[in-house]
């Protein structure tokens, strides 16, 4: 396989991937006697696989010494930011740098960048559970289409950004909730997941389960997204794109960002 | 003489395996007879092999996130649940809703039956994050890191970066504001989160650049450069094969094609990452070995959940009748609907003895002496352990 596809075809597999665990609620059905409480965490046991090949393969070898300091410094101040903001109505302050590093570094950056940040959060705040590869793989995403954004200067940019914050806040929180339905509400409440009633009836009841739980977690963290990238979005993409200028994050020989 | 904890760690990996295995084990049952012992037997172990470092104290943690989801749990099956089972407790005035929310009724009555159920599921997932929060307390997160395939050399390296540079960023927000302060700045508005934001996270990529050039100075990712076609390809199809088994697993009844899917994938998917670490030349800097004991205590978590499982999977009907008492298998799921106490059968205190299996394996070995530790290279790399902890007086 060509050096320069390898990295753009594991990201596609890994979305793939990731497709199916998400939407496992569509097509878990009653005759194959698992309960809706064990199909994610089935899940969880093949994610890790996943992603460490897709990690593997974006931070082995197609990175050098500087872009791997970048992901571990920035990596840390997420760390930081995840514990100090989480807890209060969904103001959560842990992915605008995902989505301005992955804007500026290259969607491959932002993929690993949004898989790491989640890893050592969940490592300083006690948060490992089955959850994780699932989150690691949702904020992976973020990060990765926000490298995948069109091009835009100035003021469009910072629209742009913010608009994809929002977006990207909303689709975070409902992946997350969708596959993780069953585990916060039982199994047998009038919201929560019924494996015979089929995808259908199941999407309304998740919608119901998402509108009298989640949606103000979710809106909190679009406004938060898109409010912190207003305030800090021209400085702070100045400094990354500063730091990427001496850094010389793609040297000519070796492959590409994914973006641009 | 000088005793010598350190070196008789358990291996990360080998606690995180118990745990699992045990996690799967749990997942297989909803006897709440069982799941209270299976949670103090785990919680047991935990005090009892902890070791002082800050992880250690992470099981509160998930204690508190436990008692959420039962919380929750039955709190939503109070308000939404449906109606099932004769005998009422209470009922809670219903309130009608819009047409687009047809179907769904809030309040009514509230049975023992549905929140007996309710119960014992809350508590069989509760009692599995435990066994998580128990993985996180015996394991030492930085010495499973240095076990990962050498493929994830890079990703390790990032996260290792990432856990030593938070705490000094901290300390960095800290000056910032110092320096906010001494210029006699508020920080109250809005605007005061860029004015510290922006200086910290400055400093945060200057940092960066420098650790940069101090680990190019060093050597770093020197070594690398063996080509590795055809691993990529192999990981994706066998990481591909496995999700395509946890698919069937899960939406048809064959489960054995889909297990043997799921298995093999994995496996390969291993042995792939093995294969792509092989272009990395890099050596582990003094390596945790794995003992028999290791094997022994990821052996009890295994076995834990085959035993489980395995006496899930029986049909009571094809066994002998004095067989069928003793195995019991429908004890592993009591029935709610009419309610009955649940009982406990010999397998479930062969599970409860797995469950403790570390106790005894991991004390024969704990106090290890050496005649000089002054000239045991292994000890010097101990950290010094300024206060012994006592020996309990019931032990």
């Amino acid at each position: 396989m060509d050096g320069r596809a390898r990295v753009p075809v594991a990201v596609v597999a890994a979305a793939l991937i990731g497709l199916v665990a998400f939407s496992w609620p569509l097509f878990l059905r009653p005759e194959s006697g698992m309960s809706a409480t064990q199909a994610p965490i089935m899940f969880a046991l093949v994610l890790p696989t996943v992603l460490a090949v897709v990690l593997s393969e974006i931070a082995g070898g197609r990175m050098d010494a500087r872009s791997l300091a970048m992901l571990g410094v920035l990596a840390a101040v997420g760390t930081i930011l995840r514990p100090l903001s989480a807890g209060t109505a969904g103001f959560e302050l842990v992915f605008f740098l995902m989505i301005l590093a992955g804007r500026v570094f290259g969607a491959g950056f932002g993929f690993a960048l949004g898989a790491i940040t989640l890893f050592t959060s969940a490592l300083i705040t006690s948060g490992v559970g089955p959850w994780l590869p699932y989150q690691m793989l949702a904020a992976g995403m973020v990060g990765l289409f926000a490298g995948l954004l069109p091009r835009a200067g100035g003021r469009a940019e910072i629209l742009l950004l913010a608009a994809y914050g929002m977006v990207s806040a909303f689709a975070y929180g409902w992946v997350m909730d969708f596959s993780f339905w069953p585990f916060g509400i039982g199994e047998d409440t009038q919201i929560s997941f019924d494996p015979a009633l089929g995808p259908l009836e199941n999407l309304h009841r998740f919608v119901l389960y998402n509108i009298a739980t989640s949606m103000g977690w979710n809106l909190g963290r679009a406004l938060t997204n898109a409010v912190v990238i207003a305030l800090l979005g021209v400085p702070l993409l100045r400094l990354l794109r500063r730091s990427a200028r001496q850094a010389r994050f793609a040297p000519a020989s070796s492959a590409q960002p994914l973006a641009e | 003489m000088e005793r010598t904890e350190a070196l008789n760690q358990v291996h990360p990996w080998a606690w995180w395996c118990w745990a699992i295995g045990i996690g799967i084990a749990v997942s297989g049952t909803t006897n709440p007879l069982l799941l209270a012992l299976v949670a103090t037997a785990m919680i047991a172990v935990v005090m009892l092999r902890r070791s002082a470092a800050p992880w250690a104290r992470s099981v509160r943690a998930y204690l508190l996130l436990s008692l959420f989801v039962i919380g929750m749990r039955v709190f939503f099956q109070i308000v939404l649940g449906g109606g099932r089972g004769e005998t009422v407790l209470f009922a809670l005035p219903e309130i009608p809703l819009p047409a687009w929310a047809a179907g769904i009724q809030l309040g009514g009555t509230v049975t023992a039956e549905a929140l007996t159920a309710t119960l014992y599921d809350a508590l069989r997932l509760a009692v599995m994050l435990l066994c998580i929060g128990a993985a996180n307390a015996l394991a030492n997160p930085r010495q499973a890191l240095r076990s990962v395939p050498a493929a994830l050399y890079e990703a390790s390296v990032a996260v290792v970066i990432a856990l030593s540079v938070a705490p000094q960023l901290i300390e960095s927000v800290q000056r910032v504001r110092r320096a906010r302060r001494l210029r006699g700045a508020s920080s109250t508005s809005l605007k005061a989160l860029a004015t510290v934001a922006m200086p910290v996270l400055a400093d945060a990529i200057e940092r960066s650049m420098s650790l940069a050039a101090g680990m190019e100075a060093r050597g770093f990712a020197r070594t690398r450069g063996l080509p590795t076609r055809g691993t990529l390809p192999l990981m994706l199809v066998s990481s591909m094969a496995a999700t395509i088994g946890v698919f069937l697993l899960l939406s048809t009844s064959w489960w054995q094609p889909a297990l043997g899917l799921l298995v093999a994938g994995v496996t390969v998917a291993g042995f792939g990452l093995r294969a792509a670490g092989r272009r990395l030349r890099v050596t582990t800097y003094r390596p945790q070995p794995w003992r028999g004991r290791d094997t022994l205590v990821a052996a009890t978590g295994v076995l834990a959940a085959v035993l489980v499982l395995g006496l899930g999977w029986l049909d009571p009907t094809t066994l002998s009748p004095a067989l069928a008492a003793i195995l019991d298998p429908a004890a592993l799921a009591p029935t709610t609907d009419p309610l009955a106490w649940p009982q406990l059968t010999l397998p479930m205190f062969v599970v409860i003895g797995l469950v403790l299996a570390p106790v005894p394996l991991t004390r024969a070995r704990k106090v290890a002496q050496t005649a000089s530790t002054r000239n045991d290279t292994r000890v010097r790399s101990l950290r010094p352990q300024v206060e012994r902890p006592k020996v309990p007086a019931w032990r």
